[in-house]
């Protein structure tokens, strides 16, 4: 592990949800380094925690105690407004489903982070983007025109387009059939492996995590494991270890 | 940015369509009455074009500075212009001609008419009957069929009226006047100016002979001066002024049909106000189904505005985002509104020609209209959007994430303060406006009762809670499970059903506010002739003076005990215009029971003075001193009567006509010998009236009641035709609440279709939930109508009111009303959650 | 990647609670069309506990969807308690649903403006029928839910809110219950918890569930796993185990 370039770090994280009888913690002291130019992989069984890691380190939502930070900018301690303008220019999202704003094409959405900021579109970079993910003639279609997967490629090629300092991804292949997940992921770790973009992704399919270049295994809001070089195979063994 | 809200809506326009119908239907009430005033406006000006742009200069009566006796722009005036005058007017240098013109006031009854005491003899329509010239510009009328009047017995008709009147050539034609029915002989028919475009009045020529026969007077009341070739009309009219006797001008046609037109406009802007008010009213309804829409759109798009935020957007963006689709739906609802409107008026001027004739000028769209249009439905759609905008930009990129909208579960707390507060504000309004003395008094009604029913909304959301657990029992006894949902989901967004149900309950709080001050009117008049002693009342349906003769003739016929007449007409005290009441102080008591101090034949030569003159400070034994139409006199005050709304000043008929010469009785009580019976006594007097007076209105008390009580259903008829758009809109907001409730629903609509719950019993409980908000906002708009009502009744205590009548009859039909209108605007919506995709709601990014 | 489609023979030919033959489900058209369903024939017996797993896509929530009579087969049939749901109308079809099927939503299973109790006596209130109070005594003790019946469900926690969905679809002795991955959104322990209730349901009442999930743990709960792949039925196993069904996975090629 590379201690400098890191793309993401959390020290001391928690986060704890409402309050007296239905009260959650999801996080419980979270100390994590996100390498640049790496695919990280994070896993653990449902209500382990790991979503809420993902948007914490996000800047989507507080940690109730600890530090967080984006490019070596701390955003706990930022004003909203401020989280919001590291999202903007630092960050790209791909979540499970509702990845796109419905009255916008796939074009538009694709621009949209650009658009906000004012910034030009890079021509060659879009075309490069697209060209990779197959999304030349569906520019012009709207989100429910399109299958689930080309959904998500254009959410990817979404979070792409502005060069993110790093992109977060929440399940983005969990509601894709296995052939349409296993190209998206594809397309995931060729942007690391081609074009250096820092990935995070958080999902609990082992065949998933398996295109990761590191797994960090969550459980009841600790980071219990870690993986280098992952296969499903080993993910597997991993869980069956665990107990599961 | 606009782009993006331009999209959205373009996206799902079937979310906000009935946001768009509901400002459009306000917006089409202010481009209907625009068009079509605008439109009865260019009638008169080619009416008036034709009239006076004709003329040169005209010598006329000079405007009278009192206005309450020179309102009728049809009555003719007297005669002040002597054949001298005419020649002096004539040898003025560039007059080439000059002719005196004599208005006879007459109107001319249908063939074979027989008066039966209503006020339907005459048609509505003035007639108009001048002495004929023979010169065209002068006549303002061409000879077309027939010949023109020579004999003193003939007479000319338009080529419209003489057929509507049943009249051919040859024919005998009856025109009732004030000294009874003339005779004549038609023999041609005329066109006025080029299309005879008379508004529907009749129009007649007949000799100058008898004419000045008819009115009894030698002079004319006005001259038509034609000016040589080339003479400057102003120039003749500044000459002409030296010579005009006194209480007359000399001025250019030119000048003339502007001051006409201008008279007009500033009246027909009456109607524009008038209407417009409601058309703000409707828009008001409109600004709470935006808010709702609003509220309701950004509660579902709740992901989206968070996957905004999530990817760089920020809550500025967001909200200016949300003002934009605000403001492209009042450009659309404008635009659709104002085609709306002109279509309307298209349609309702087609139908008022069907009964009245051509009464419309040219049909087009005034500019106003337009501008109106765009600026009020961009002003009404951004105020309302602006909360939900602001409630749009603080989402959270966390709620991109939840699994479905959340619910408000805010306090109603804050929202209560601020309602009572304003609440209470608009009833302090209110009552400021009904009790105290200030001026302007109806500012403070208006804007104390748009406070009310603002705080009154807010409130609402309080009170709906305990009523749908209250509900919930009963409605959960009589249709089971759908019941209980039904009152649960009223009580579950209280804001929102409150606000749906406060937008029905503006209209029908106008409505029961209408509706009781106009019951409340009709106990009022059914009193006071109650009250009265007569057994026949006597009016005049042409001038409005009941003819001396016609009097002869009642207190001539048999049955007959006495006959007591009232004169009305304006004097100035003080410099100030008040009303004058003339009485025959020996008879007047007996007929009609007035409120006085000491009996009304103690007035003898002096006045009793009613409260608005004793706030003034005057006592009985002091002086007042009256300004009348040809005298003046001072009075000593022998007594105090307590009357306003009748008149300030009451006194003998002589001393009314030392004040005013020749006033006529306004109306006459006729009271019978004992035993007599009243009908044969009436219809006795009619058969001669159809004689001589077939204009005299000669009616029971009952028969006046019923008159009245018709007047009063009119005025509740027109008002709630005009309020009609603004119920409408709420119905619409009704529909469009459920609809959006619906869709937000979806997955608990589809778990209650998974576990087995029918499609119609989903449609019975959107019915029901429809239904108990409909009737809320109802019975919510019932109480503060009829309280307001009951204040406004209050106040006029002064003008006769007694306590309100509720009327009870039109609320019921208002709630029947509600429940039905609560039934249709369930129908969409309750189709759209019964046929829903059980699978689309279960299975929801599952 | 074995595509091997192993017909599965029902394993009792007596009292089967559900059945499909040649099930077919496609979605979409055109471009966006997906063979969801690619000829299913199954059997759900009686009294037994039965998992569906696979991966995303692979079909499992259609095929649990059309046995429950929520979505129409493109073709094929199936039956609920020996009624044959696909040809009839919709309006009996819920009654069917009614009448013999309880449902376990992943989540979103409760009607937020009822209570806990009323979402429980929902089904009765619906058909009208009485409730069995000694019945539904027993499954709030068993859930524990007892101290819970007059809270919302906003006002319930994600592991009590499934319990409150367990004890609804128990309450009017439905056929057959369909749980759509019923421990998907609750920690490990309200998991396994909400889990075992099922089994007990199974086990002590005879009740039937079938369960969709793609959580090896949760399957272990059932009595048998059905395996689907891009729409067919692959594979089937008997008494899983996590480590079992764990190794049925790794064997799949995943």
């Amino acid at each position: 592990m590379t201690t400098t370039a890191l793309a993401a770090t959390m020290r001391g994280g928690y986060k704890d949800y409402g309050f007296g009888d239905t009260a959650v913690r999801a996080l419980d002291g979270i100390n994590v380094d996100i390498a640049g130019h790496e695919f990280t992989a994070i896993m653990g069984p449902s209500g382990s925690g790991k979503s809420t890691l993902l948007h914490t380190l996000a800047g989507l939502d507080r940690l109730t105690a600890g530090e967080s930070s984006i490019a070596d900018i701390v955003i706990t301690s930022l004003p909203e407004a401020k989280v919001t303008e590291v999202r903007r220019d630092h960050i790209g999202f791909v979540f499970q489903s509702f990845n796109l704003i419905p009255s916008l094409s796939a074009k538009e959405n694709i621009t949209l982070p650009l658009d906000i900021s004012g910034k030009p579109v890079d021509k060659e970079w879009f075309e490069e983007i697209i060209g990779i993910l197959g999304l030349g003639d569906r520019l012009t279609h709207l989100p429910a025109e399109l299958s689930g997967g080309q959904q998500q490629r254009v959410a990817v090629a979404r979070a792409l387009v502005a060069r993110p300092e790093i992109i977060f991804a929440d399940e983005p292949s969990g509601n894709l059939d296995s052939r349409s997940g296993s190209e998206l992921l594809g397309f995931m770790r060729r942007a690391v492996k081609e074009f250096g973009q820092t990935i995070v992704m958080v999902t609990h399919d082992p065949s998933a995590a398996a295109y990761a270049d590191r797994i960090l295994f969550l459980e009841d809001g600790q980071i219990v494991d870690e993986m280098r070089e992952p296969t499903a195979d080993k993910v597997l063994d991993r869980m069956k270890q665990m107990g599961h | 940015m606009l782009r993006l809200a331009y999209k959205s809506v373009k996206h799902n326009p079937k979310r906000l369509l009935l946001t768009t119908v509901a400002v459009a239907l306000g917006v089409a009430l202010v481009s209907t009455t625009l068009t079509l005033t605008n439109a009865l406006s260019n009638g008169f000006d080619e009416l008036f074009a034709e009239t006076t742009g004709t003329t040169d200069v005209a010598v006329e009566a000079q405007e009278t500075s009192d206005a309450e006796t020179g309102d009728d722009m049809w009555a003719p005036e007297d005669a002040l212009i002597s054949t001298d005058d005419l020649a002096s007017i004539a040898a003025v240098d560039g007059v080439a001609a000059a002719y005196g013109g004599i208005q006879v006031d007459g109107t001319a009854m249908p063939s074979g008419y027989e008066a039966d005491g209503s006020m339907m003899s005459g048609n509505g329509a003035p007639t108009i009957l001048y002495n004929w010239h023979g010169v065209p510009d002068v006549d303002k009328a061409t000879l077309v069929e027939g010949s023109a009047p020579t004999a003193d017995t003939d007479i000319v008709l338009d080529v419209d009226s003489a057929p509507a009147l049943g009249y051919e050539i040859g024919d005998t034609v009856s025109v009732a006047t004030d000294t009874g029915v003339e005779e004549f002989t038609l023999v041609g028919l005329v066109r006025f100016g080029e299309s005879n475009s008379l508004q529907t009045a009749t129009l007649g020529y007949m000799t100058e002979a008898r004419a000045q026969e008819i009115t009894g007077q030698d002079g004319f009341q006005e001259v038509a001066v034609v000016t040589e070739d080339g003479a400057d009309n102003d120039a003749v009219a500044e000459a002409l002024a030296d010579v005009v006797p006194a209480g007359t001008r000399a001025v250019t046609g030119e000048q003339l049909q502007a001051e006409q037109s201008e008279s007009l406009d500033s009246m027909l802007q009456y109607i524009d106000i008038f209407a417009i008010t409601f058309a703000l009213v409707a828009l008001f309804v409109g600004s709470y189904i935006i808010v709702n829409t609003f509220r309701i759109v950004v509660t579902q798009r709740t992901r989206e505005f968070g996957l905004m935020r999530a990817i760089g957007v920020t809550g500025s963006q967001v909200r200016r985002t949300v003002l934009l689709e605000a403001l492209v739906i009042a450009v659309v609802a404008a635009t659709l509104g104002i085609g709306l409107g002109y279509l309307g008026a298209l349609g309702m001027a087609a139908v008022a020609e069907s009964f009245v004739g051509d009464i419309f000028g040219t049909m087009s769209l005034p500019l106003d209209a337009v501008l109106w249009s765009y600026a009020l439905a961009a002003l009404v759609t951004l105020v309302s959007a602006l909360l939900p905008a602001i409630h749009a930009s603080a989402i959270s990129p966390m709620e991109a994430l939840r699994e479905s909208a959340t619910e408000s579960k805010k306090p109603l707390k804050t929202r209560n303060i601020v309602g009572a507060a304003i609440a209470l504000l608009g009833l302090v309004g209110v009552f400021v406006g009904l009790y105290t003395d200030l001026s302007m008094p109806y500012v403070y009604v208006g804007a104390g009762a748009m406070a009310l029913v603002v705080g009154v909304t807010l409130l609402a959301a309080q009170v709906l809670v305990p009523l749908a657990f209250g509900l919930r029992d009963l409605l959960t006894r009589v249709f089971r499970i759908d019941g209980k949902l039904a009152a649960n989901n009223i009580r579950r967004e209280p804001r929102r059903s409150a606000n749906t149900a406060a937008a029905l309950m503006i209209g029908v709080m106008l409505l029961a506010l209408v509706s009781t001050f106009t019951e409340s009117l009709k106990s009022v008049i059914t009193g006071e002739f109650d009250a009265m002693e007569a057994d026949l009342f006597v009016t005049d349906s042409g001038d409005g003076v009941v003819p001396e003769g016609a009097l002869d003739i009642i207190e001539g016929a048999a049955g007959v005990d006495f006959v007591t007449s009232v004169g009305l007409t304006s004097v100035e005290y003080d410099d100030e215009a008040r009303t004058l009441v003339a009485i025959d102080t020996a008879t007047f008591e007996s007929a009609y029971e007035t409120d006085a101090d000491s009996d009304l034949s103690s007035i003898g030569d002096g006045v009793f003075i009613a409260p608005d003159v004793q706030d003034l400070g005057v006592e009985v034994g002091d002086e007042v001193t009256l300004v009348g139409a040809t005298g003046s006199v001072t009075l000593e005050v022998t007594g105090l009567v307590d009357s306003s709304e009748d008149g300030s000043f009451w006194v003998d008929w002589s001393t009314a006509d030392a004040l005013e010469d020749g006033l006529g009785a306004y109306q006459s009580l006729v009271v019978l010998d004992d035993g007599e019976d009243v009908d044969s006594v009436q219809s006795a007097i009619l058969d001669r009236f159809t004689e001589e007076y077939p204009l005299v209105v000669l009616q029971t008390p009952d028969q006046m009641t019923q008159l009245a009580t018709s007047f009063t259903d009119m005025i509740l008829g027109v008002i709630s035709a005009l309020l009609g758009s603004a119920l409408v809109i709420a119905i619409l907001g009704v529909a469009n609440t459920l609809l959006l409730s619906v869709t937000e629903r979806t997955r608990e609509i589809g778990l209650l279709r998974a576990v087995g719950v029918r499609r119609s019993s989903v449609w019975r409980m959107i019915t029901i939930e429809s239904m108990v908000m409909a009737i809320f906002g109802t019975v919510l708009g019932m109480i503060l109508g009829v309280g307001l009502g009951a204040a406004l009744v209050k106040a006029l205590a002064e003008f006769g009111f007694g306590t309100a009548t509720i009327p009870w009859g039109w609320l019921a039909l208002y709630t029947v009303g509600a429940a039905l209108a609560g039934v249709m605007a369930a129908i969409w919506p309750a189709r759209r959650a019964s046929r829903l995709d059980i699978l689309e709601a279960v299975a929801a990014d599952g």
